[in-house]
């Protein structure tokens, strides 16, 4: 079977059309607060159903998780069979870590069947959204501890920001089935960002360096999540940042610290960007 | 129940704010197209104004009428994202654009009833109100031959009223009306 698999190949039918984070932060629009005029959802952009677009922002984010969860399957499968078993040195690793990437792609196929079943709940067609095929991006390093760094701990973080916010969302909108499966979903989340935590420490016990670059490059991959503040922890940002969880998986307080930072930042630039197009286009406020 | 003061073959003049787009992959025309199909396939033939916020990616929608003749302008709100092909980022998309415009043409055709009179803005209404709305245009748009899905309005009607027998009973209602009065939309919802 074919080893390390581009992203341009990956299986999908003609319904499903991908981006990327490219093309994503060509679109010069925002709902960022950027001038003082107010902007349809007000001042808090938090994804809660007293948003007048509660149940659209849902469906989309919903759609979302269901392709992330594609994509996770497929790079968690990924990573159990591009490295031979060894003792995690150069390309290996070790054959636990198999088994949990193996366990991992288990889990992440029963969230796809979930997830495709939330959506036929919420009204969404599949493939009725673009595909942001960043996640598995992330999943293509040749180094199985960048992987580990990018897709456990950055992706499956985010996964656990996100299903927070879904769950929170289910509840007080008060639907069962939403609340419930965004729970059973966020406990596997912790374990898989658990296993890249532990595994990462492990692997890169006695080679500092290798844990310093797989470090920085879920910081890249954490900065590219932050979707220019889409993420964060004030009331502009849809997604908060659920701690409580992230600590459960194995972050420490300084990890997530500096993650709530880049998210800020990621929101600032967005937002100066956004002004600096604005006046550019000679444009003032234009909402309705 | 009255009837509509409007129906006919659309032929009214219909003109788009801005002319030209900047921030999107929008032309003028691709929404008068939107316009001028459906306000035939509704009946409304009143000349449409449609002024589109393409600043924000957002889709709230309005629409707005001075009198009940057929030579009253509609004037219709829209942030860009409700005209947008979801698939792509800054693309008009026809489908939206006739699901969100449509449900605007049957809101302002509503507003010339005698019985729609006292309506609050559609800023001005609740997300209840909206919720109720919505269902009562939608289910209207799928009788005329809209491709709507139907579950996209259940589930938003749903997170407003409740996950209950009751309330899908009472969407079930909205869906299949074509002849309410403001009243009867908001206490069937």
């Amino acid at each position: 079977m074919r080893q390390f698999f581009p992203v341009e190949d990956l299986a999908r039918d003609e319904r499903f059309v991908q981006t990327n984070m490219a093309e994503r932060m060509k679109d010069a629009r925002t709902v960022a607060d950027v001038t003082s005029s107010r902007k349809s959802r007000g001042k808090s952009m938090r994804l809660t159903p007293d948003r007048h677009d509660a149940s659209d922002g849902a469906r989309s984010l919903m759609h979302g998780i269901m392709v992330g969860e594609i994509q996770a399957l497929e790079g968690a499968g990924r990573t159990a069979h591009d490295f031979a078993a060894g003792d995690g040195s150069g390309d290996t690793i070790p054959f636990e870590l198999k088994l949990d990437m193996a366990r991992q792609a288990w889990d992440e196929a029963r969230h796809v069947e979930i997830s495709v079943k939330l959506s036929d709940w919420m009204g969404t067609e599949l493939g009725q959204f673009a595909e942001n095929t960043v996640l598995f991006e992330a999943a293509c390093s040749n180094d199985p501890v960048l992987r580990l760094a990018g897709v456990n701990r950055a992706l499956e973080g985010l996964a656990i920001d996100v299903f927070t916010q879904m769950k929170e969302f289910g509840d007080i909108a008060g639907d069962p089935y939403l609340e419930f499966c965004e729970d059973w979903m966020l406990a596997d989340e912790v374990t898989h960002v658990k296993m890249g935590s532990d595994w990462l420490r492990k692997v890169t016990e006695k080679d500092p360096d290798r844990r310093a670059k797989a470090l920085e490059f879920q910081q890249v991959v954490d900065k590219l999540f932050s979707f220019g503040g889409a993420r964060g922890e004030t009331e502009e940002s849809p997604i908060g940042l659920a701690r409580r969880f992230r600590e459960l998986a194995g972050f420490t307080d300084d990890e997530v610290d500096t993650i709530s930072q880049m998210d800020h930042d990621a929101l600032e630039e967005r937002k100066a960007a956004v002004r600096a197009y604005r006046e550019q286009a000679g444009l003032e406020s234009a909402t309705v | 129940m009255s009837s509509s003061p409007t129906a006919g073959v659309s032929t009214a003049k219909i003109t788009v704010t801005p002319e030209q787009f900047t921030f999107v992959h929008y032309e003028a025309a691709q929404i008068v197209d939107v316009v001028t199909e459906v306000g035939a396939l509704l009946g409304v033939a009143n000349p449409v104004h449609v002024i589109v916020d393409e600043t924000t990616p957002a889709a709230k929608l309005s629409a707005e009428v001075a009198g009940s003749s057929s030579d009253e302008t509609i004037t219709i709100r829209v942030e860009s994202g409700a005209l947008e092909n979801t698939q792509r980022f800054t693309h008009f998309g026809a489908d939206n654009a006739r699901m969100s415009l449509g449900r605007m043409l049957l809101r302002a055709r509503d507003r010339m009833r005698s019985d729609f009179a006292d309506v609050p803005g559609d800023l001005d209404l609740s997300n209840d109100e909206n919720a109720a709305w919505d269902v009562y245009c939608a289910g209207r748009l799928s009788r005329a031959g809209l491709d709507v899905n139907e579950q996209r309005w259940r589930y938003n009607y749903r997170n407003r009223f409740g996950f209950s027998d009751a309330a899908d009973a009472a969407f079930e209602r909205l869906w299949s009306a074509d002849d309410l009065g403001w009243v009867d939309l908001v206490n069937e919802g």
